[in-house]
């Protein structure tokens, strides 16, 4: 099937110039021979596959579709579809030069206060910075931004690329996990008609069992982050295992071999009793939310010299995930609708009730000896937002201290890098944390 | 700008938009009712109704603060929802029997995670309101309406019958049946009453039992169809948003010539343009089919703007409308995608549009009269 769409030339060009940019990361590690380099390079590589996936599409005009990580990736890798994730610049080339001009040309379109994430996958797609998929899978959870952004996406520059919606249950339980389920299966059918690919289960079935595998040594690697100290610091493994099983390696070969590599990293260091920390570990924190990766160079070493702190957990690095039953259809496809609505991160948080944010919290405090719990209060994050209060009495009740800070994840200007060293600064001071 | 009529239902509503226990509320709490609230335009009335109590949308109008409430909830959360909940904290709402939520958008769904938590209420429930609009989403939530029928009924130790089910149903598409007509005068000329009185009405709609309410408005309505209109206006307007429900916001543009004659609001026209289908065969799935499809959507209902789009210009055109506002409330992520939308259709039909920001409770009406005021220059008024 030919999708006969033209691209924006920009979009491609700034494609091609985020990979040179990636590539250009991958070149200065490769000077670098150790272990722990090799794990990024591995992660650089899937990030560069997935661009060249990309590209090829959109310059051979061959079908590809344009989601979210949060739509159980393996149906698209059973299917055999190509697809990228929709603020996949803004992620990847975080501290790419261009990105700041995005987020402000973003705030032209949708204001300040709207999530920044959510609001330049809008400005790609309306300055013409996105390759033009064959089809689109909206994303209508966990938040009210996704609702209206793909609205907005579809009544603007992509009216003509046809648009998909799962409709997501507030509840956790069997009867949303089987209309879901449903959902999914709709999805499917959707993508088929606008792109030619189909389903196979056995195929499904073999992707799931791949999956499957990855997800319990991701499970495993997390079972050596536990150890006091922790073998590696924030930029190794949790943000980098989110990837690779949700959205780069979804019931991949590749990823299961990337896994084992990583643990066998961390248990040579566990067993050497090498922090990951280099100048040692005296905070061990709980970052609740998505990573801070714009603030990757101003803030993370300034934390780690000056306090010790390591992020040992955060909330992408860290779910209870349950294996994909692969008897038969219906258990596969319930299996994939209970991770897409209840496991994975921030959907599982935000969606429906509040009482997980209480509940992780408890047990990654618990299973990860956790010094404080941060919740650094992005300004996207309303509903997470309006759960401070019952997440600073829980971490009161377990006896760990909570600091909510007020910044946004992807703009340092919100506020700005003295204050938030300020911030912490003061916290950790009255905490009595990280006194060398 | 006020109507020439003087009349005491109209300053009955009015009253009833200033205060959460109005005096027709008073006497029903008086003789052993009880009352439900609900938080959102998708919040299912009828089975309240039908349950023997009084459904209220739930507001904030009177609140001093949100200390309290913001000990829980942060500095970017949308104000009504913050001013209630603190009005829940300080007792102010100890009076309802019951409190129904929906997950209708961010702000609010918390509100429910931490009510129940911290304020003691005799029942709280939510519903999982769909986010798409198809059959499989009617089907989903006429099991909500189910569960929340059975709740209600366990709660109060009552049967709820089909036929209190269809009495009730009834009795609000003749609440808004009612309502329509009175926008039908306002599509007059020289309509015979201002935006802010229309919307105090709409709001006491919400807030007093319902029969009541009818017979009242039934009344207005004669009176007004005898008024002497209004004439001394710049221009004709349309307000579109989210929780406006405080008539003096709207005075204050009113105040400067721009006279507000229709709206898509959550207090407004959305709520009673269109009603629940009487020839259903179950009343259950009647009131599904209302809430998911045939009431006019809000932003948080996927693929629903180009309908909402054309719902905004038939109404310019019905009501000959100069000018349209856009308020959003801020920290509001639904409004504001739904205004960035707005305000591309404006201005490729080219109706001239104001977006205004606002916080829930009425404050920096100087701003708000400037604004409007070079809004209404602008449209040459
Ligand atoms: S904007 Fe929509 S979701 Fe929010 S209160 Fe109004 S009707 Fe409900
Ligand atoms: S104004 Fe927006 S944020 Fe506030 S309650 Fe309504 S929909 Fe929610």
């Amino acid at each position: 099937m030919t999708t006969k769409r033209k691209q924006p030339e920009k979009a491609l060009k700034l494609y091609k110039d985020d990979k040179a940019y990636m590539q250009m990361l991958l070149e200065a590690l490769s000077l670098d021979e150790s272990e722990e380099a090799d794990i990024n390079k591995g992660v650089i590589k899937a990030v560069l596959d997935k661009y060249d996936e990309v590209i090829d599409c959109a310059e051979n005009d061959k079908p590809f579709i344009a989601s979210w990580f949060a739509y159980a990736a393996e149906i698209f890798t059973a299917m055999g579809v190509p697809w990228w994730m929709f603020p996949q610049t803004a992620f990847l080339g975080i501290e790419a030069p261009h990105v700041q001009d995005d987020v402000d040309g973003s705030e032209r379109l949708l204001g300040s206060d709207f999530c920044t994430i959510l609001r330049l996958s809008l400005y790609y797609v309306e300055a013409d910075m996105s390759p033009k998929p064959s089809a689109c899978i909206a994303l209508l959870h966990p938040c009210d931004g996704t609702v209206v952004v793909h609205q907005a996406i579809k009544t603007g520059k992509w009216h003509d690329v046809p648009i998909f919606g799962a409709d997501p249950p507030y509840w956790e339980d069997e009867r949303s996990y089987e209309y879901y389920a449903n959902e999914l299966r709709r999805m499917v059918g959707f993508i088929t008609e606008h792109t030619g690919y189909t389903m196979d289960i056995d195929r499904l079935r073999e992707v799931c069992e791949e999956s499957n595998k990855e997800y319990a040594l991701w499970q495993e690697y997390n079972e050596l982050r536990r150890v006091v100290p922790c073998p590696h610091d924030w930029t190794i493994g949790p943000p980098q295992c989110f990837a690779m099983a949700t959205f780069y390696y979804p019931g991949k070969p590749g990823g299961v071999e990337w896994f084992k590599k990583l643990i066998a990293n961390a248990e040579k260091r566990v067993k050497a009793g090498v922090s990951g920390v280099p100048g040692g570990e005296r905070i061990r924190v709980l970052w609740f939310d998505i990573l801070p990766l714009m603030w990757q160079f101003d803030i993370q070493p300034w934390l780690e010299a000056e306090w010790g702190v390591n992020m040992v957990m955060n909330m992408f690095g860290y779910t209870p995930y349950e294996q994909i039953d692969t008897k038969n259809e219906e258990t596969m496809f319930r299996g994939l609708a209970k991770r897409s609505l209840a496991e994975y991160p921030m959907i599982r948080q935000a969606r429906g009730v509040a009482d997980h944010f209480l509940s992780d919290i408890e047990r990654i405090v618990k299973d990860y000896s956790i010094d404080c719990v941060i919740w650094p209060g992005h300004m996207g994050h309303k509903d997470g937002s309006a759960s401070i209060g019952m997440m600073r009495e829980k971490c009161r009740e377990i006896g760990v201290p909570f600091l909510h800070i007020g910044l946004d994840l992807f703009d340092k200007r919100y506020t700005s890098v003295e204050d938030v060293k300020d911030i912490f600064s003061r916290f950790f001071s009255a905490a009595g944390l990280g006194q060398k | 700008m006020e109507t020439k009529v003087k009349s005491k239902v109209l300053q009955q509503f009015q009253e009833a938009t200033e205060t959460i226990v109005n005096a027709e509320l008073k006497k029903w709490l008086d003789q052993g009712g009880k009352v439900m609230g609900y938080f959102c335009s998708y919040g299912p009335e009828e089975v309240i109704t039908a349950a023997g109590m009084v459904p209220i949308r739930m507001r904030a109008i009177g609140s001093t603060g949100t200390e309290m409430a913001d000990t829980y909830m942060s500095n970017i959360n949308c104000s009504f929802c913050r001013n209630c909940f603190n009005m829940g904290l300080t007792g102010e709402y100890d009076f309802v029997e019951g409190l129904v939520w929906l997950n209708n958008c961010d702000h609010v769904r918390r509100i429910y995670d931490n009510w129940k938590r911290k304020v003691k209420t005799p029942l709280t429930h939510m519903m999982s309101l769909p986010k798409m609009t198809a059959e499989a989403q009617v089907e989903w939530f006429h099991d909500e309406l189910v569960i929340f029928k059975e709740a209600l009924e366990k709660h109060l130790g009552i049967t709820i019958t089909d036929k209190k089910l269809w009495d009730a149903i009834k009795l609000h598409n003749e609440t808004r049946r009612l309502l329509k007509q009175l926008y039908e005068l306002r599509k007059k000329d020289n309509p015979p009453i201002t935006g802010a009185e229309a919307l105090a009405v709409v709001v006491a709609s919400t807030a007093m039992p319902r029969e009541q309410f009818n017979q009242m408005l039934k009344e207005l309505l004669g009176e007004l169809s005898e008024a002497e209109g209004i004439s001394d206006y710049r221009a004709r307007l349309m307000v579109i948003g989210s929780i406006l429900d405080d008539p003096a916001y709207i005075k204050i543009i009113e105040d400067v010539g721009g006279l507000v004659v229709t709206d898509s609001t959550c207090f407004g026209t959305r709520i009673f343009w269109t009603g629940v289908d009487e020839g259903e065969s179950d009343p259950i799935t009647a009131l599904a089919r209302y809430y998911i499809q045939d009431k006019p959507a809000c932003p948080r209902m996927f693929d629903t703007q180009p309908k909402r789009s054309k719902y905004v210009s038939d109404m310019i055109k019905e009501f000959k409308v100069d000018g349209v506002i856009g308020e959003r409330m801020i920290f509001c992520d639904l409004w504001t995608g739904e205004l960035f939308m707005l305000n591309k259709d404006m201005k490729s039909t080219g109706v001239p549009f104001l977006q205004l920001d606002r916080e829930y409770i009425t404050a920096g009406a100087g701003q708000v009269r400037t604004r409007a005021q070079a809004f209404l220059e602008s449209i040459g008024r």
